[in-house]
């Protein structure tokens, strides 16, 4: 029970079996499902009346050994190791029983009772697996349930047996010299929330994640005694203690799998199979690619940033919202007043017209497809088209969904580096995100530029961003130390994505990328404010001259726009693009400038999670690296084009 | 080897010296044109190797092993006789065979896999020869290159020359196997590849090899890269 006498409900289960739908269906709250492996890295809370009781939901990030191998893995068992909770729901893929009832056996070896949600009942139906509810409960000893998350089925049955958990009958005998070193361990092991059996195991796999909490509980000298027990074991085995141990369980599990399950032999594998085979395919796999990428652009590009923009712009905002507004404002005596909101800088004219009408369309778009992208199972099959490329980089195709959720919000995409094994693999990617990858907003305002001037100046951005990519990432995976890690990925099936879960994901982010928005939109729209009355801008364009007017080629009025671009690039760019319109930038301006400003320093959101996930040394190191560099190749560029005497009219 | 030790009765030249020098002797004959070789060149290896001290303790040697019928001898030269040729011809295959069990099985290094394996040359008994050449499936030629003597297994075989064992990055997409071992390169990816489920006796279908190996354990499918795919040995089943 919790202080506020609230009780506690965990929900622990393989990755992606369903957790946070099953999680939604009790709460009502809806938490971010996805197929990709480890997504749920930050664990999600909500509150459940079940039968009349209030209770705290926590989700649990996916597990595939309760040993952890991952920080994800480490965060579930170190909330079954230190946190009061009344009731345990183990979700289970029923499909996948074996792996799941590898995890039952570990929470029946912790002495943790809980009940079992089979879930995908559906699945396993088409597949023609069968499972014996009955005389699995009896051979693991707790309630099973057979639910369908997605379409609710068996989520009443599974809020009745939830609230009288019982401690699993599962157990595995190891062996004598296990055995016997589990006995000489037991009595060195501090008391804890789960049994000393398993703690003794988890130190006999190589654990290592808990030896600073033995530390705080124990003195050294049983420390030293305990390793050596585990030294003494690892001695007589061939082979590592905790593959020894994880066989003789899956010899136990695969047991009561064969007794309770079965199956049509080879069931009918339908479209969704052979969907699931094209999309990875080394051939057919790089037409699908495309495919799905024209559909993103023209989704996200053709009508998100060019229809409903364009419809947003200029009939919401420019004919309705601010003559409104702005005719409101003459009502208003101050000058100094109808400038702050409705002037050239103004917070209604300029911010809010910016954030709603631009990059509300353009992130929903994009956040819709990549939800659908998610929801499909499409990803991790991405992943594997792109990871002899990613090698290259010293990443590998996991690397690809951090990528392409920095194409929505870079910084989201930086928080989600944690996926990623090393600390290499998250550096480089950390940093490229904060070079260049183009957030949606500004990929919107970049397009709309491109656009108006010759294809082939698309095709040069294009390329010079590519070229930076590759060459920082390459240059980076050299001189970072570190191994690259192992790629091992699990490829959920192909499914029909829900609309509803994409809707609510799609809102939650979009709450989420306004938050972190608009406020700066405002800030940055003040500071121009200021900057103007102040009469600095004058100022600032003639000290910054050198390098926008000398290096660049461009006018110094672009000075503006750049100056807003530290706070955020694609504010930034819409100055840039305000230019643009007003007939101040020739081709070759404009193309220099794009390139520059898409290399430019991360927005301030970004570069404060940047310091919160790789340090302030870090991010100071990786700004101080970003900005000269994006104005060298906004430079070379500027100069080669001059020499070459290219004009893209 | 223990089961001809009482014929070495009465000769000096006994057990893994008799053994080196059929060995040395069958090399140079393989690497030779003729069939001929050259005693000084016999010498020369023998002592190179340090199973024999000096030319003198050769003489003994090739004097001793004419005596007892092991070689032949003509003039300068010197060749095997039908029983040595048929002792090192079994001395050579379980040099090899050894080697590639070392090689491919626990990946070892060219320093220990030559260490051991002159030590396997000498204890490893027929029927465990066979053993190994079957689990291995009866491999052609050792990892150095050289070719692998047959023996009385590889010709029951001689219709069915598929490895039993092979590195599941030799399967061919479609294949359903099962593995027998997995020798990784450190001990975390095996403990990985355990919580889900890929372990000895688990039965896989390999789906594609290209770009990345994408195999299906019951429910499970996985991506794996090729260097994992590697370690992993597998037996096909129909």
């Amino acid at each position: 029970m919790t202080a506020k006498g609230l009780r506690k409900l965990l929900l622990v289960g393989n990755p992606n079996v369903g957790k946070s739908v099953i999680f939604g269906n009790l709460t009502g709250k809806y938490a971010t499902v996805s197929n990709y492996p480890g997504t749920t890295v930050e664990v999600s809370t909500g509150n459940a009346t079940i039968k009349g009781i209030q209770y705290v939901v926590t989700d649990t990030p996916g597990v595939n050994s309760l040993l952890p191998m991952s920080e994800d893995e480490q965060v579930t068992r170190d909330i079954l190791l230190h946190e009061d909770f009344d009731t345990v729901i183990q979700v289970a893929d029923v499909k996948n029983l074996r792996r799941s009832l590898l995890i039952s056996l570990q929470l029946s070896e912790m002495g943790v009772p809980f009940v079992m949600a089979l879930n995908m009942a559906d699945e396993a139906e088409d597949l023609g697996i069968t499972t014996d509810l009955a005389a699995l409960s009896k051979s693991i000893g707790v309630d099973t349930v057979s639910t369908v998350a997605t379409r609710k089925k068996g989520i009443t049955k599974l809020k009745e047996v939830c609230q009288t958990p019982r401690h699993s009958t599962l157990s595995v005998a190891f062996g004598e010299r296990v055995e016997n070193a589990i006995k000489e361990m037991e009595p060195l092991l501090p008391d804890a929330k789960i049994s000393k059996r398993s703690l003794a195991l988890m130190l006999i796999g190589g654990d290592l994640s808990l030896r600073s909490w033995l530390h705080s509980l124990i003195p050294d000298a049983s420390i030293d005694a305990l390793e050596e027990i585990v030294n003494n074991l690892q001695a007589q085995y061939p082979e590592p203690l905790g593959y020894y141990i994880n066989r003789k369980r899956l010899l136990a599990v695969d047991k009561i799998v064969k007794s309770c399950q079965s199956r049509v032999k080879d069931a009918r594998r339908g479209f969704r199979q052979w969907l699931g085979a094209v999309t990875m395919h080394p051939l057919w796999g790089l037409p699908v690619l495309l495919v799905v990428l024209y559909l993103m652009y023209e989704f996200v590009g053709v009508f998100g940033a060019g229809i409903l923009v364009d419809f947003m712009e200029k009939t919401v905002f420019n004919q309705w919202i601010n003559p409104v507004v702005i005719r409101l404002f003459d009502y208003v005596p101050a000058q100094f007043l109808r400038e702050l909101f409705v002037g050239q800088y103004g917070i209604v004219t300029m911010a809010v017209t910016y954030s709603i009408a631009i990059v509300l369309p353009i992130t929903t778009t994009f956040f819709m497809a990549f939800g659908i992208l998610e929801d499909s199972g499409y990803l991790p099959r991405l992943a594997i088209m792109v990871n002899r490329l990613f090698r290259l980089i010293g990443l590998n195709g996991k690397a690809v969904l951090p990528m392409v959720l920095g194409l929505g919000c870079c910084t989201m995409a930086t928080l989600t580096t944690r996926i990623l094994e090393t600390k290499k693999e998250r550096v480089i990617v950390t940093l490229l995100l904060a070079l260049a990858i183009p957030c949606s907003a500004q990929l919107g305002v970049i397009m709309g530029m491109l656009a108006g001037i010759s294809g082939e100046a698309t095709i040069i951005w294009a390329l010079v961003l590519l070229f930076v990519l590759f060459l920082i990432g390459y240059l980076s995976s050299k001189i970072i130390k570190g191994e690259p890690s192992d790629f091992i990925l699990e490829l959920p099936p192909v499914r029909a994505p829900k609309l509803k879960n994409i809707l609510n994901k799609t809102l939650g982010r979009i709450e989420w990328y306004l938050k972190e928005a608009v406020p700066l939109f405002v800030l940055g729209t003040l500071i121009l404010f200021t900057a103007d009355k102040l009469m600095l801008l004058g100022l600032i364009e003639k000290i910054a001259s050198p390098v926008i007017v000398g290096l660049l080629g461009l006018p110094e009025k672009a000075t503006a726009a750049f100056l807003i671009g530290f706070l955020r690039r694609d504010y930034g760019a819409a100055g840039l693009y305000a230019m643009q319109k007003a007939g101040e930038l020739t081709p070759v301006q404009v193309l220099v400038s794009v390139v520059t400003i898409t290399l430019f320093v991360p927005c301030i959101a970004q570069f404060f999670v940047t310091v919160k996930e790789r340090g302030l040394k870090s991010a100071v190191a990786m700004m101080a690296f970003v900005f000269p560099f994006a104005i060298l190749i906004g430079s070379a560029l500027n100069f080669s084009l001059r020499f070459l005497g290219v004009t893209l009219k | 080897m223990p089961h001809e030790k009482e014929q070495d009765a009465g000769f000096i030249v006994t057990g893994e010296t008799r053994d080196e020098f059929l060995e040395s002797l069958w090399m140079l004959e393989e690497t030779g044109k003729g069939k001929k070789t050259d005693r000084l060149s016999v010498f020369a290896l023998a002592v190179k190797e340090g199973y024999i001290e000096n030319n003198a303790g050769a003489e003994v040697v090739v004097g001793d092993m004419a005596a007892r019928g092991d070689i032949l001898l003509d003039g300068d030269y010197v060749s095997l006789s039908e029983r040595g040729r048929d002792a090192a011809r079994n001395i050579i295959r379980r040099k090899r065979l050894a080697e590639t069990l070392l090689s491919e099985v626990f990946a070892l290094g060219p320093m220990e896999i030559k260490n051991s394996a002159c030590q396997f040359e000498h204890i490893l008994s027929p029927d465990v020869t066979d053993s190994v050449c079957s689990f291995l499936g009866h491999p052609p030629s050792c990892p150095h290159g050289k070719p692998i003597p047959r023996g009385s297994c590889c010709k029951k075989l001689a219709h069915h020359m598929r490895p039993l064992v092979m590195p599941m990055k030799d399967l061919e997409p479609g294949n359903r196997a099962r593995i027998t071992f997995i020798s990784p390169r450190d001990h975390g990816r095996m403990d990985r590849l355990s919580t889900l489920g890929i372990v000895p006796g688990t039965d896989i279908v390999l789906h594609q090899k290209r770009p990345a190996f994408v195999i299906r354990a019951g429910e499970t499918e996985l991506a794996l890269d090729l260097d994992i795919a590697a370690e992993i040995y597998v037996k096909i089943i129909s």
